[in-house]
């Protein structure tokens, strides 16, 4: 038993260091084979965001802010309370440990009347604190989402989550896009949240909480957008967001982005966004017609592919010459991610409806210039 | 016949209806499932460690997420649990065995099939993939084509009768086959704990089970009570289930919370302080825990108003809860503390349990529960209380009672190291989970982008979690070990307060050689201890004077859970399934009847 020890003592530090140096050659393997779901270069977010897109504790939007007043009184509290438990336990330890010598059994205490009752009521008004904010907020909001609804400057969209990507409708406006929710700045927004499939869940962290996406159910949420930064390009403030409730294979690769624009940018994007791709080279011409392989799930606007009366279950595609990424912000969309998608969908997001339609290169080329370029509405 | 049967061996354990046989059997079983549970949660690990690994595939690893959760709390936790319910009860209310002990045997082997059933899912290859909440649709016949999830519902719907059969069982025993003088607030303050427990279980149990029904009948049958498209609600699929999970949460971290106030007490050479508060306290979470599961629903969309009376329902909870923190640590002050492994354990239950119980304060409150809601902050918090509180206390509760399970002592030395190991392992795997969980990482995702800046915590996580299996393994050890060459305990090494240390270790078949006969809380504590002096306890016979009556060995319980089994396999078979069911069904028959007409 005790050889077993001395063994264990005297070879620790051996291990820990040969553990290290495992770790670290696995680390440098790792890095190479890594090159799986996601591009290992930054997506282009706003440059503050890009570390961590999806941190919680930033609201910028009125619900955020109203959200997070309650998570800091919360937080305070708990750890006043955290505080008034653990320096008794601390305290009680160092204080009252048996030295072996007692001689004479502790005083036998069986309890105290008056401080069952401190423990009893202290709590329940620091309780009280957490609780009226709480209660405050929520209904705050339930408010906000009746006012909105009859805003008539408000923004109403609807938020369909599908396994594993987001169509957005713009009802006023007839515009279906797809994984890029694209908003004009300072402007009430109500989504109504549902789902096509299976349960989803809605959360754009800098926004604000999150509210599940429910097949046969439409849930709402509301606040207003925030101002695009000052040292924002033409394209705009890009947030981060993700499905959070378990939805099948690829729920990890369920992301989407919040772009947030000046009003002028927006309304081009609703004005242009519903235009006929703009068909130049003899490749995208070609890529007109291999896209007639994909319209059964896939739509144009403005091309046939618009007026087939089935529901698509592949996102809408009218703009994707101008999003950032593919594949549901899994992707930098670019030529060679494009094609590599095209090429084999599910090696991307396993479980994908897409199928491997069995292109040639070529065909995979031709279509790829198409719905890459002929699509995109901000060519300069 | 049943008289023939023998007491040693293979078979003895087989046929046993010993409460003692059949509580070792629970624990040897769940140790076996965690050994599953530990493997599933370190290959998960080991995928998270960096960004965009591709060592599990996304399958595999929902898999993973699904049976880790399923096994840690029906396979691990519960039986666990169950284990010291079989051997402790019936010793510490002084009585010769459980009310039913063949409906004991029954619940064992049927849990234990059940148990097998579930993870047989990984030789068929076809593992739930759905999350151990099962939430519909995704388990629906269109999301889910395959078996997978038939193996999570029936295996559940068999380990859930298991645990059903054993609470009504456990009931009884605590309410009918109390010692002589053992009024209720007489009763161990373990004991309370237990009972409270299977109200809870037999409470809750009956809604999972009929949910679990309804999930079968929509997937066989084509019903559509979680079906939208057929007017059913996914929702109500989440209600069930937390009626009945939430619940469970209590299920599990009362009978340690119960195991923790028998422990500190003894090392702290103390009575328990506040022992009516105790009580009433276990009485009220139990109440309270009926009032909360849609907590775990905020973002599904509740309403305003249900949203507020889940939200202060369950701030409410905090007020037993910390009532018994407090308690224990009164009772720890101004006594004299003695720094064994059970006790160590006991006291990092109660603070690890505080951090818990205070992240579950936070999302309580649904603004804050709309950002931490399926992120890792919650994978933090249910972690902080179910194995920094729950497991932590009954690995106190395995060291404490250990020597009267076996008669012989754990090695203390090898206790201590696998503690610190424990600790530090725990700490460091769930601590980081809170910054994660703000860093807006989510659950259950299989792999992540390199850009979230999640990669720091990830590795310390991973970490934290080899260095807890070096703490497991240690584990094993110190039980093969002391169990070979542990130190000789004698009936009472730790100065024990309740009955159970007044018999020998391992206590006899029949238990009380004479029944015993108590007069206040703690009696065998006052029967050493007069005035504050130690005097030698009446004598206590060790042998009884006519034979005890005891139930005969009986095969007909294991016969009868191979029943259950087999008419829960033919939901597997489209065709041959009815068959498969039918014969089941026969065998569950003639095992009922044979069980009537045996001589008991």
């Amino acid at each position: 038993m005790r050889n077993f020890l001395h063994l264990l003592n005297s070879r620790l530090s051996k291990s820990i260091l040969t553990l290290g140096i495992i770790f670290w050659n696995s680390y440098a393997l790792a890095k190479d084979v890594g090159k799986g779901y996601f591009d290992d270069a930054p997506l282009s977010l706003s440059p503050e965001l890009s570390k961590s897109p999806m941190y919680t504790l930033v609201g910028i939007t009125d619900w955020g802010k109203e959200i997070l007043h309650v998570y800091g009184i919360t937080t305070i509290i708990a750890l006043i309370v955290f505080l008034c438990v653990s320096i008794p336990i601390l305290y009680v330890l160092f204080r009252f440990r048996a030295t072996g010598e007692e001689q004479e059994l502790p005083k036998q205490v069986k309890g105290n009347y008056i401080l069952e009752i401190i423990w009893t009521v202290i709590p329940l008004i620091l309780l009280s604190l957490i609780a009226v904010p709480t209660w405050q907020s929520i209904f705050r909001q339930d408010k906000a989402v009746k006012a909105n609804l009859q805003d008539k400057n408000a923004l109403r969209i609807e938020v369909v989550g599908y396994q594993w990507w987001w169509k957005f409708v713009y009802t006023d406006f007839g515009v279906i896009t797809a994984n890029e929710l694209i908003l004009p700045e300072n402007t009430p927004v109500v989504f109504s949240i549902t789902s096509a499939d299976v349960i989803h869940s809605f959360y754009i962290p800098r926004f604000g909480g999150k509210l599940d996406a429910i097949p046969g159910k439409v849930n709402k949420l509301t606040y207003v957008t925030p101002a695009l930064k000052s040292n924002s390009g033409p394209e705009g403030d890009y947030y981060m967001g993700q499905c959070m409730e378990l939805c099948g294979l690829s729920h990890a690769l369920m992301r989407f982005q919040a772009v947030i624009r000046s009003q002028e940018a927006f309304q081009d994007f609703i004005k242009s966004h519903n235009q006929p791709p703009v068909v130049t080279t003899a490749s995208e011409k070609r890529g007109e017609e291999v896209f007639n392989l994909c319209i059964a799930c896939h739509t144009i606007a403005g091309t046939p592919s618009a007026n087939l009366p089935s529901e698509k279950i592949g996102p809408d595609l009218s703009n994707f010459g101008d999003r950032k990424t593919l594949a549901a912000v899994t992707r930098k969309n670019n030529m060679a991610n494009l094609k590599a998608w095209l090429k084999n969908p599910l090696r991307f997001k396993p479980g994908s409806l897409m199928p491997d339609l069995q292109l040639t290169d070529q065909q995979i080329d031709d279509v790829s210039a198409y719905i890459q370029f002929s699509t995109a509405k901000n060519k300069d | 016949m049943a008289t023939y049967l023998p007491k040693t061996g293979i078979l003895s354990w087989l046929t046993t209806v010993d409460h003692k046989k059949i509580g070792i059997l629970y624990g040897a079983s769940a140790f076996f499932f965690l050994i599953f549970g530990g493997i599933e949660a370190l290959l998960m690990r080991t995928q998270l460690i960096l960004p965009n690994l591709e060592l599990i595939s996304a399958q595999t690893y929902n898999g993973l997420v699904t049976m880790h959760g399923t096994t840690m709390i029906f396979l691990f936790l519960m039986p666990l649990i169950s284990a010291f319910f079989n051997f402790m009860i019936p010793l510490m209310i002084g009585a010769p065995d459980v009310a039913y002990p063949r409906m004991n045997a029954l619940s064992f082997w049927v849990f234990l099939f059940g148990g097998l059933l579930l993870n047989y899912s990984f030789i068929a290859g076809q593992v739930p993939q759905v999350g151990w909440f099962a939430y519909a649709n995704l388990t629906s016949k269109t999301y889910t084509p395959d078996h997978s999830v038939d193996f999570w519902i029936l295996g559940i719907q068999i380990v859930g009768l298991a645990s059903l059969i054993s609470s009504i069982n456990f009931f009884v025993t605590i309410l009918n086959m109390r010692c002589k003088g053992m009024s209720l607030l007489k009763m161990p303050i373990f004991i309370w704990a237990s009972m409270i427990t299977q109200v809870l279980l037999f409470l809750s149990l009956p809604v999972i089970t009929i949910a679990l029904v309804m999930i079968t009948a929509d997937r066989t049958f084509g019903t559509g009570f979680f079906d939208p498209g057929l007017g059913g609600s996914v929702v109500m699929w989440q209600h069930l289930f937390w009626i009945f999970g939430h619940p469970e949460v209590y299920i599990l971290i009362l009978p340690a919370m119960g195991i923790v106030s028998e422990i500190i007490p003894v090392f702290s050479r103390k009575p328990l302080f506040g022992y009516p508060v105790m009580v009433y306290s276990v009485t009220a979470i139990g109440f309270l825990g009926f009032a909360v599961w849609a907590h775990h629903m905020f973002t599904t969309g509740l309403g305003p108003w249900a949203s507020t009376f889940f939200s202060l329902a369950t701030m409410m909870i905090s007020v037993p809860t910390g009532m018994k923190i407090f308690n224990w640590i009164s009772t720890l002050w101004g006594g004299q503390i003695r720094f064994t492994t059970a006790h160590l354990f006991a006291i990092s239950f109660v603070a690890m349990f505080t951090i818990g119980g205070l992240s579950g304060i936070m999302h309580a409150s649904p603004p804050i529960d709309y950002h931490q809601h399926d992120t890792y902050f919650v994978v933090a918090h249910f972690h902080y209380v179910l194995y920094g509180g729950a497991v932590m206390g009954l690995f106190g509760g395995i060291y404490y009672w250990f020597p009267k399970f076996f008669g012989r002592l754990l090695s203390e030395r090898l206790g201590r190291w696998q503690f610190w190991l424990y600790m530090i392992g725990f700490n460091l795997t769930f601590f980081p989970m809170h910054f994660l969980g703000l860093q807006g990482m989510p659950r259950r995702n299989f792999t992540y982008a390199p850009d979230q800046g999640w990669e720091f915590w990830n590795i310390v996580s991973s970490i934290g979690a080899y260095i807890t299996a070096v703490g497991a393994l240690l584990f094993a050890f110190n039980v093969i070990y002391s169990l070979l060459r542990g130190q000789k305990s004698g009936p009472d090494p730790w100065d024990g307060r309740t009955l159970e240390w007044s018999l020998e270790s391992p206590p006899p078949e029949y238990n009380f050689a004479a029944a015993p006969h108590v007069n206040q809380v703690d009696d065998w504590w006052h029967q050493k201890y007069v005035d504050g002096k130690k005097v030698s306890p009446p004598y206590q016979p060790t042998q009884p004077d006519s034979p005890p009556h005891l139930p005969n060995p009986s095969f007909w319980p294991l016969v009868l859970a191979i029943g259950v089994t087999l008419l829960a396999t033919g939901f597997f078979f489209s065709t041959t399934g009815i068959y498969i069911s039918g014969f089941g069904a026969l065998v569950i028959i003639i095992a009922a009847y044979g069980w009537s007409y045996e001589t008991p």
